[in-house]
């Protein structure tokens, strides 16, 4: 069967797709950042408590503290980019979904448990004595299982061709696991996250150490070591996620291949400079460093995507009906809406600083 | 139809939105509700510099922000991910045209979760005035939330000016965006109080307990007269006929109407119970009940909006099945098949009826309808059908059913998708093959001495057909009663048709003799006519064996009460009657046999579900019966199975007139014929007679094959006569109409017209006046050169073929010719020579009396003249 007689028909546009587009990479990057922290800290306060059978530590306690935090913005920063993604790529990931429909509400689930446990963990981290280790160790799986899944349905959205599979079995049971991509990409993303994990609460600890916290240096120092061994380590995943793409999304005879080509170099470098600066613990180098390399990996993600679809699909071959007052309402409301945040948060941080909040 | 389909079968019928959906919004109202609720009380504690209420305000947020925060918006999220699996195209639809109000929305979102962390985690900590306000950005975002979602989702129910000008704000701002949103904020302010409750109830110091509770208590009550007030602007803010649909026309949902008018006063009364100072052993589960009734309360409300939209999951705009409105007339045309992009099979063969069949399921029932589910089960609600009468269901969905949109396919899809729920999924099977008639010997044929014969008797029923329904447990629409007429002919030069001076008497065949054992009529005759009628006596009092009542120049036997079946209960439609003429002296003069047709082969069972009553072959059971009375009070409103209950079975006739029975009807329904023919034409359209005998006995493969004569013989189906059933609807109705019965106009609506290019073009009827007659074929008894009579109507009965006579005044019609239906010469298909005796017995052919020059038959003599009708001195055309 023609893969191309599957793909559904979509609708046009309000305003040109590069709206969209921008608008996507950018939430994205939030949604990657807050995500990253989230499964990163979690991962790595699962692997404290496992390293101590479950006994209490000052790195876990704080992120039990903080994880429901994380968790509440990598949902809410993941709400804009599924938006502006299902308005350029809806029908291929709509399609993608239903293909795995099983798993893909299979996460709501997920996400509800994990963050009850994340709860659970939080509000009763000192009663829990060994239970830690099974709460904070489910709900770390139960993010990795949605990782997965996001992973999945990502992937297979940009293979029509491997959409074909769901006519010898019932809809809503595919994973792309015939997609040589989908597994390196899967460990390079989560790896990426623990890496960022560790080296956000580097940060953290690094504001407390300047703030006079004398314990607070072994930590900033273990956060840097869990960056700059899962960032290594990801060099091998990454390496692996690049063989395994198909050659034409760094062909150097095409714009978009020369554009990935010099993005993947320069987020090579950036990478690597952000591992010698953790190494030597100067994580506000390393900070510096890897957001760059975060935002230039989600622009190469998208230029995988543009290539992988190219045989079916251009986001320029959407219609464009112009209404665009909507749009200006969005960024006033966007706008507004940032500037509120931003006068919350100083309040928040005056109230803060008068004494420490507990989260 | 672009787009894969989650086969969920059992989780189907849309259970998983519904469970997503109502703990979603039942969530999310109080989150904006429950937002206005903290501020206040926090302001009230401050104002009143009670403390304790502030504290009772900090561990109240904490429910909140759990409660919120994690299912409230991850079951957002949900929704979300729910539809674009169950119905992509409908949600691709609306990210689309409503992207930048979502992106609002989660702009108000995101400051919601921002504000909330502050909240709670500054409480205490923030001076006052500032956490206030703060408290207070929370509601304002949370509203403007709900101000946002509010659009879109009333945008589905009421797209209003945007299906014209397409404008995103026409969208948005919807006709019942304003009184939905102020339903909703009233709503929301009432949960607020709900949800108060359980944490109110916790309090341990009493006086502040009972306070915080009845403050909760105002919450509840306080905002709901101005919520019945903005759900009356809600409800007339819709348009006419989407109001009419969900509170007048959609059964379905009453329910869910009746739960929404009723529990609102429960959580009233609750809220004032509440108030009152109980022990907290009384007041916990109370409070725990009371959110119980707030969720069914707010399920109701959801329910009927839901359902409200359909047939559409975007009104005027896109169907529930995802197939726009603009593309629903290429669909039909093209096939939904050919159109669909994932389905393996592009039409539909013999040899995959069932794998398209299941396609086109898959396409257009799942996404409303399970598989063996807790919400809306295909199986059950199908199971009554056999495959015929499934594909005449869908076929008219969307007419009795106005919240299903119309079938979006071919015929031949239609057939497979009826194939595939009726066979596959109910194990429901059409009759495969014939019916095996127990067919009896051929009748000895009177005799008759054509040379000292003195008379000449001519006998003839006058339907030639009787339905009957034997299902007077439950209601009655056609009493046994066969009428059988007879002329009695004195030979000679000059014939003379005899009523005086002699006597006619019936007898019907013994086998026959016995009905009240086989049929419950009599059991039931005095609850349906208010009389006591005996065993085995019709209801002109008539019985089995009597005299024949004289008229001007025939002998009638009314309402023999004949029933098919024998002594043996084995089903023979054609029961025999003897007839005698016999003078004053005793001394018999004539002696003839004629058939006494009558069938209870009457389709009901086709949709209404139950087996044949009688031998696999014929009969009404209880259980079809009961179906017929259940779906008429679903669809009209009326309450027949109470009033069967109660009162016994119910007569149809009483309501809707029957000029066959005398019936006047009670002058405001519509007359029986037109009632149900009007209704059932908009399923049983575009099959020809295909569906006319699924109803009626008339079968060529059936049990009675009540349609027998030389017309059948020759090709002609019923259509041929009564029209096709859409355009013999529209006759009925039309006559209807005239007549002041403005439900026509309903039925009307439905029916789009099979012959004719409007409605305009057909005429009216009034049944059983106004019926094809022979001669709008058969010009001047010539040869015809239309085969097609519809349209031309007799004025009245008195030019019914039964009741019409020669041109001589003296004989009717069918005493010549043979009864309707099995007009000579005619083929019984029990008994060859049954509906031919007469032919028979007096000229040894099958044609009608005096064909082939057979005049001698009553003249004695070869005569010359045309003196019957003209054309009568020849052969019989069609040897």
């Amino acid at each position: 069967m023609d893969p191309s007689a599957l793909i559904p028909a979509t609708e046009s546009l309000q305003v040109p797709w590069g709206w969209f587009q921008f608008l996507l990479v950018v939430t994205l990057f939030l949604h990657m950042l807050a995500m990253n922290v989230m499964l990163g800290t979690a991962f790595i306060a699962f692997v404290n408590l496992l390293r101590r059978s479950g006994e209490p530590d000052p790195l876990s306690r704080e992120i039990s503290g903080k994880i429901p935090f994380t968790i509440a913005f990598t949902v809410n920063f993941g709400v804009a980019p599924l938006l502006f993604v299902q308005v350029l790529y809806g029908h291929f990931l709509y399609t993608s979904s239903v293909l795995m429909a099983n798993f893909w509400i299979l996460v709501i689930f997920l996400l509800i448990a994990g963050y009850y446990l994340a709860y659970i963990f939080k509000y009763n981290y000192e009663p829990l004595h060994g239970g830690r280790v099974i709460v904070f160790g489910l709900a770390a799986t139960v993010m990795l299982a949605v990782a997965f899944f996001m992973s999945s349905n990502f992937t297979l959205m940009q293979r029509p061709e491997a959409w074909t599979r769901c006519f010898d079995r019932p809809a809503g049971l595919l994973l792309n696991f015939g997609d040589p991509t989908f597994i390196p990409r899967f460990l390079h993303f989560v790896t990426a996250a623990v890496a960022v994990g560790g080296l956000s609460f580097a940060l953290l600890y690094e504001f407390r150490h300047r703030r006079g916290d004398r314990e607070a240096a072994p930590l900033v120092r273990s956060g840097c070591y869990w960056f700059s061994f899962a960032t290594i380590v990801n060099f091998g995943f990454g390496f692996w996620f690049f063989g395994s793409l198909r050659p034409d999304v760094f062909d150097v005879s095409t714009v978009n291949g020369i554009l990935a080509a010099v993005l993947l170099l320069t987020g090579i470098v950036l990478g690597a400079v952000s591992v010698i600066s953790a190494m030597q613990f100067r994580v506000m180098r390393a900070l510096v460093t890897v957001l760059p390399t975060i935002f230039i990996m989600i622009l190469i993600r998208d230029l995988v995507r543009t290539a992988y679809l190219k045989p079916w699909f251009s986001v320029s071959d959407l219609e464009v009906v112009p209404q665009y007052s909507p749009l200006l309402a969005f960024l006033l409301f966007l706008t507004g809406g940032a500037v509120l945040i931003v006068w919350m948060l100083r309040l928040a941080w005056r109230t803060i600083k008068a004494g420490e909040v507990q989260s | 139809m672009n787009y894969p389909v989650w086969q969920l079968d059992a989780a189907g019928g849309g259970l998983l939105i519904a469970l997503m959906a109502v703990v979603h919004v039942y969530i999310s109202h109080f989150a904006v509700g429950g937002g206005l609720f903290l501020v206040v009380t926090e302001m009230k504690g401050i104002r009143e510099g009670d403390r304790s209420i502030v504290d009772y305000v900090r561990r109240h947020t904490r429910f909140f922000l759990l409660l919120t925060m994690v299912a409230g918006s991850l079951t957002g999220v949900g929704i979300w991910f729910t539809i674009s699996l169950l119905n992509p195209a409908a949600t691709s639809e609306l990210i689309h045209i409503f992207v930048f109000a979502w992106g609002i929305e989660w702009v108000f979102f995101t400051a919601e979760i921002v504000s909330l962390f502050i909240y709670y985690y500054t409480f205490g900590r923030m001076d006052d005035r500032n956490h206030v306000l703060i408290g207070w950005i929370y509601f304002g975002c949370a509203w403007m939330s709900l101000f946002f979602i509010n659009g879109i989702i009333d945008f589905m129910l009421t797209p209003g000016a945007w299906l014209e000008n397409r404008n995103f704000w026409s969208g948005l701002f919807n006709p019942t965006f304003w009184p939905a949103l102020f339903f909703r904020s009233f709503l929301a302010f009432m949960l607020a109080g709900l949800y108060g409750f359980l944490t109110a109830v916790n309090i341990k110091e009493e006086q502040l307990r009972l306070r915080m509770v009845r403050y909760c208590a105002l919450w509840l009550m306080a905002p709901f007269l101005l919520f019945l007030a903005s759900a009356w602007w809600y409800r007339a803010s819709l348009p006419l006929d989407l109001r009419s649909l969900i509170f007048e026309r959609m059964p379905e949902i009453r329910i869910y109407l009746a739960a929404f008018t009723v529990l609102g006063p429960a959580l009233m009364f609750g809220g004032l119970l509440m108030a009152i100072r109980m022990p907290r052993a009384v007041t916990r589960p109370l409070a725990g009940l009371l959110l119980l009734i707030g969720l069914m309360y707010m399920g109701s409300f959801e329910f009927i909006r839901e359902a409200g939209r359909r047939p559409y999951i975007i009104r005027d705009y896109m169907y529930s099945t995802s197939i726009r409105t603009a593309d629903m007339e290429r669909v039909r045309q093209n096939g939904l098949l050919s159109e669909a992009k994932w389905t393996g099979n592009s039409s539909v063969t013999g040899e995959n009826i069932a794998d398209a069949g299941r396609e086109i399921f898959n396409i257009l029932c799942l996404p409303c309808h399970s598989i063996g589910g807790p919400l809306n089960d295909i199986r059950k609600l199908t199971r009554n059908y056999t495959p015929s009468g499934l594909e005449a269901k869908i076929n008219g969905i969307h007419t009795a059913s106005p919240y299903m949109p119309p079938f979006a396919g071919t015929a031949d899809e239609r057939r497979a998708l009826a194939h595939y729920i009726g066979v596959n999924l109910n194990g429901r099977m059409d009759r495969q093959k014939d019916v095996a008639l127990k067919t009896i010997a051929e009748d000895p044929v009177p005799e008759f001495d054509a040379e000292a014969a003195d008379y000449v008797l001519l006998a003839w029923s006058d339907m030639g057909m009787k339905g009957m329904t034997d299902a007077s447990n439950i209601w009655m629409i056609e009493p046994p009663g066969v009428t059988v007429n007879a002329q009695l002919i004195r030979r000679g030069p000059t014939p003379e048709v005899v009523v005086n001076g002699v006597t006619l008497s019936y007898a019907v065949d013994g086998e026959f003799m016995h009905p009240a054992a086989r049929v419950s009529f009599w059991k039931n005759a005095q609850a349906l006519y208010n009389v006591e009628i005996p065993e085995d006596t019709g209801l002109t009092g008539n019985g089995l064996t009597g005299t024949m009542t004289p008229g001007e120049n025939v002998f009638t036997a009314a309402m023999l009460p004949i029933v098919p079946y024998t002594a043996d209960n084995v089903f023979m439609p054609y029961p025999a009657v003897t007839l005698t003429a016999s003078n004053a002296a005793g001394e018999i003069l004539a002696l003839t046999r004629v058939a006494a047709p009558i069938s209870t082969e009457l389709g009901c069972r086709v949709c209404h579900g139950g087996p044949w009553k009688v031998d696999g072959r014929s009969g009404i059971t209880d259980v079809t019966a009961a179906n017929v009375l259940e779906a008429h009070d679903r669809i009209s409103g009326t309450r027949l199975q109470a009033l069967a209950e109660e009162m016994g079975p119910v007569l149809c006739s009483r309501c809707h007139a029957d000029a066959s029975q005398n019936a006047p009807g009670n002058g405001e329904q519509l007359n029986l014929s037109a009632a149900i023919h009007g209704f059932h034409a908009g399923f049983v359209a575009g099959r020809g007679s295909f569906y006319c005998v699924l109803c009626h006995p008339a079968d060529s493969g059936g049990a009675t094959r009540a349609y027998r004569d030389i017309h059948r013989m020759l090709g002609l189906d019923c259509n041929y006569c009564h029209g096709e059933m859409e355009d013999l609807a529209v006759s009925l109705l039309k006559a209807e109409l005239e007549d002041g019965k403005p439900h026509a106009a309903d039925l009307l609506q439905n029916i789009r017209p099979a012959n004719f290019a409007a409605i305009e073009d057909i005429a009216p009827r009034r049944p059983w006046d106004n019926l094809p007659d022979c001669l709008h074929c058969h010009l001047d008894f010539e040869t015809p050169e239309d085969d097609t009579t519809f349209n031309r109507w007799t004025a009245g009965a008195e030019e019914l073929y039964r009741n019409r006579t020669d041109e001589s005044g003296m004989l009717r019609c069918p005493a010549c010719h043979g009864s309707p239906h099995a007009v000579y010469p005619a083929l019984n298909p029990y008994n060859g020579n049954r509906d031919i005796l007469q032919p028979l017995q007096y000229q040894n052919n099958l044609f009608p009396i005096g064909a082939n020059l057979n005049c001698p038959v009553c003249h004695t003599i070869d005569m010359e003249d045309e003196l019957h009708h003209g054309n009568i001195l020849r052969m019989f055309r069609n040897q």
